[in-house]
């Protein structure tokens, strides 16, 4: 039994015992645990979880599959991936930069409806052009992301209201409010959805013709890429990441230092709103086209997940999106084939999340058997000596 | 007038019993965010209790709801003990671990509910029907003018929640069970010198307040919808975290909190009956109490005083 210990004890030490790729080894450690807690939970339902797993890398267009139908093929399924990516990486960014900063942003999905409401009512049922249309759906989304994101800051700072508890607020308000005017204004009364917004307006290229190929082209994922490498130039590199990173890890400190903490938290909050606005117009007015009343749409939640599971970096934030999405969107191709229910896919992604919450439990962990290791080392080299 | 208070009393009490969940939780030092899944998840075990045992029992028979409230409790704490083994045992971040439960929560029942509705019952769905629950008139009380609504059609499980305040109102406040919680969340240092178990008491106070949520969620699910279904995730645990914030993590101001939003609540649609106003209106209706809680939260929260070592990691080392 100590000795089964011990090995795994090196063995952990051994794979995520270097503090320099912690962030990554950690990560992925996590993903092995989920993706087993994951297996076993197919095996359960008597289904074979490599099969399952495989289909999933299908649909999500990263393995091919045996048939293709007419104008479609492995690159239309990744671009559809990519699709749904790109809101996706907007929402963990917004979550990763408000944590960084030491605040808890889930208004993110509120600030997605507004910024997509604010968005559709003014340009999408328009005829503008769509040269004119797309940057100022764009605009919308920053400004009014921003927004919401300021008012959370300037409550935060001004009257000290917990902006975990006004953020859920603002969701709810935000989801109930744009639900009255969607259902009073603007609804389709065949999808019971708000009415579909003009294609000159959309952020998503749709059925395209590459080739002999019809796909989606998402507009704003090369955008999305050069703002994660400006955050994470920003963090590491600049005046206002440094404060931010100070008020996130302790604010009286940052206070003594002299760093404005008040200003730096309402320009988080501001950054994160606008992040998030910019999920909502690519998500309501990109990969989809209409808003759903009342109902918060899942990415904002998501994103805590992926955020998490990305080390609240810029490029673990990437990555870990199109991990999560792909796990989403390869699973309705999972379901088709092997008859397991779709609600499997969240329920993976939450044990990711589960244990992505437990990756700062993991580090110590590591860290601890590592110092253990070289205790004994050093016992044994002294006991060699002593001998000698 | 009337149907204000019985509707605004209905909503008031489940709320009510979720937060003192809530104050439970926090006053013993973890930050409870996951209200909103404990709730979810609890009812979501009474549902599916009732829909396993109704067939033993005559229609009209209350025992299965009684034994839901019971299991539903039950599930509460042990979902709860989740979120106590992250914050205690693998000091995971008390907030994230509070949400990351809610979501799990919601695709957990989701994917349950589905999976045990098709393979024991052959249906496909998400629900667990529930039984309409019978409501009751207090002979003689209820005759009084205004006053009487408090004791017109009063759903059972009011009564049963009542019972539970009080038992728990007097344990917090009263007992040196209640004393040495309260001190594990304003200095568990001193807990620790005087012989106590800071931990195991920490995991009393999130088992106690996942049974409560998981009572409030029950009831939740008989008034509001008579079905467990995913959509009892409407942000009633976020509800009631705010109003103990509000209430000052003391339970009698939360008491008032609570009723202010369900009053708020049913007063509103019934305001809009009284207009003729089309139901689309019932969605502005619904932001009453969010809106209320974010205005009022502006004006008090520079007075509140949370528990001093509130979503801290107990660490033995630490001064």
């Amino acid at each position: 039994m100590g000795k089964k210990h011990q090995r795994m004890k090196k063995i952990m030490v051994k794979t995520m015992g270097n503090e320099s790729y912690q962030g990554i080894t950690v990560a992925l450690f996590c993903i092995f645990l989920s993706l087993l807690a994951g297996a076993v939970l197919l095996l359960a339902l008597g289904k074979n979880p490599l099969l399952a797993y495989k289909s999933i890398l299908q649909g999500a267009g990263l393995w091919a599959k045996p048939r293709y139908a007419g104008h479609r093929s492995i690159i239309t399924d990744f671009m559809s991936l990519l699709n749904y990516v790109t809101p996706m990486l907007f929402a963990s960014l917004s979550v990763a930069l408000a944590l960084r900063c030491g605040l808890f942003n889930i208004c993110v999905s509120g600030m997605m409806i507004f910024s997509g409401f604010t968005a559709s009512v003014l340009i999408g049922y328009s005829d503008l052009s769509s040269w004119l249309a797309k940057p100022l759906v764009i605009l919308i989304g920053i400004i009014a992301g921003g927004l919401i994101g300021v008012l959370i800051g300037f409550l935060k700072h001004r009257f000290n209201t917990n902006e975990v508890v006004s953020s859920i607020m603002l969701n709810y308000i935000i989801a109930y409010v744009s639900s009255f005017f969607i259902q009073t204004r603007f609804i389709d009364p065949v999808t019971r959805q708000s009415m579909k917004i003009n294609e000159a307006a959309r952020l998503t290229l749709t059925d395209t013709v590459v080739g002999n190929l019809k796909m989606d082209i998402p507009l704003l994922l090369p955008i999305g890429i050069l703002i994660v490498a400006g955050l994470a130039f920003l963090l590491k590199r600049t005046k206002l990441g440094f404060d931010l990173k100070a008020v996130g890890m302790n604010p009286k400190a940052s206070r003594y230092a002299g760093i404005n903490v008040g200003r730096t938290m309402v320009t988080a909050m501001a950054l994160s709103g606008v992040f998030a606005g910019l999920a909502g117009v690519t998500y309501f007015l990109g990969t989809f086209a209409s808003l759903q009343p009342k109902v918060l749409p899942d990415t904002g939640f998501d994103a805590i997940a992926v955020a998490l599971l990305g080390n609240q970096s810029p490029f673990g934030c990437l990555l870990a999106s199109l991990l999560v999405m792909t796990i989403n969107n390869g699973t309705t191709y999972m379901s088709s084939k092997l008859g397991v229910l779709r609600e499997i896919a969240s329920l993976i992604t939450s044990i990711l999340l589960l244990v992505s919450a437990c990756s700062g439990f993991i580090r110590y962990l590591v860290n601890k058997y590592k110092q253990e290791l070289e205790e004994n080392r050093k016992e044994e080299d002294s006991l060699e000596e002593t001998k000698l | 007038m009337n149907s204000i208070i019985i509707d605004g009393m209905s909503f008031s009490l489940p709320l009510f019993i979720i937060a003192i969940g809530g104050i439970y939780s926090e006053s013993g030092g973890i930050t409870n965010l996951a209200l909103e899944g404990l709730l979810g998840f609890g009812a979501f075990c009474g549902g599916l209790t009732v829909a396993l045992i109704e067939q033993f029992f005559p229609s009209g028979s209350a025992i299965p709801m009684y034994l839901a409230m019971l299991t539903a409790m039950i599930g509460g704490s042990v979902y709860a003990s989740l979120h106590g083994l992250l914050c205690i045992n693998f000091r995971a971040n008390q907030v994230i671990s509070g949400v990351v439960i809610n979501i799990l929560a919601l695709s957990l029942t989701a994917f349950l509910a589905n999976q045990i509705n098709a393979s024991w019952f052959g249906k496909t769905s998400n629900k667990f029907m529930l039984a309409v629950s019978p409501r009751v008139d207090i002979p003689v009380i209820s005759k009084i003018p205004v006053l009487g609504a408090f004791f017109t059609s009063v759903y059972p499980y009011e009564f049963i929640i009542v019972v539970v305040a009080l038992v728990a109102w007097y344990i917090l406040y009263k007992t040196p069970t209640g004393l040495r919680l309260r001190a594990c969340g304003d200095n568990p240092h001193a807990v620790d010198a005087a012989g106590g178990n800071v931990a195991a008491i920490r995991y009393g106070a999130v088992l106690t307040s996942g049974a409560l949520s998981g009572l409030g969620g029950m009831c939740f699910a008989y008034s509001i919808s008579t079905n467990f279904s995913p959509s009892i995730f409407m942000g009633f645990g976020y509800l009631s975290i705010s109003a103990l914030i509000f209430g000052n993590w003391k339970i009698l101001p939360t008491l008032g909190t609570c009723l202010l939003f369900g009053f708020a609540r049913s007063g509103g649609y019934v305001l809009i009956n009284t207009l003729g106003l089309p139901s689309s209106f019932s969605d502005l209706v619904l932001t009453l109490p969010y809106v209320l809680t974010l205005i009022l939260l502006i004006f008090f929260s520079k007075a509140n005083q949370p528990p001093r070592a509130l979503g801290e990691v107990y660490d033995k080392g630490k001064r």
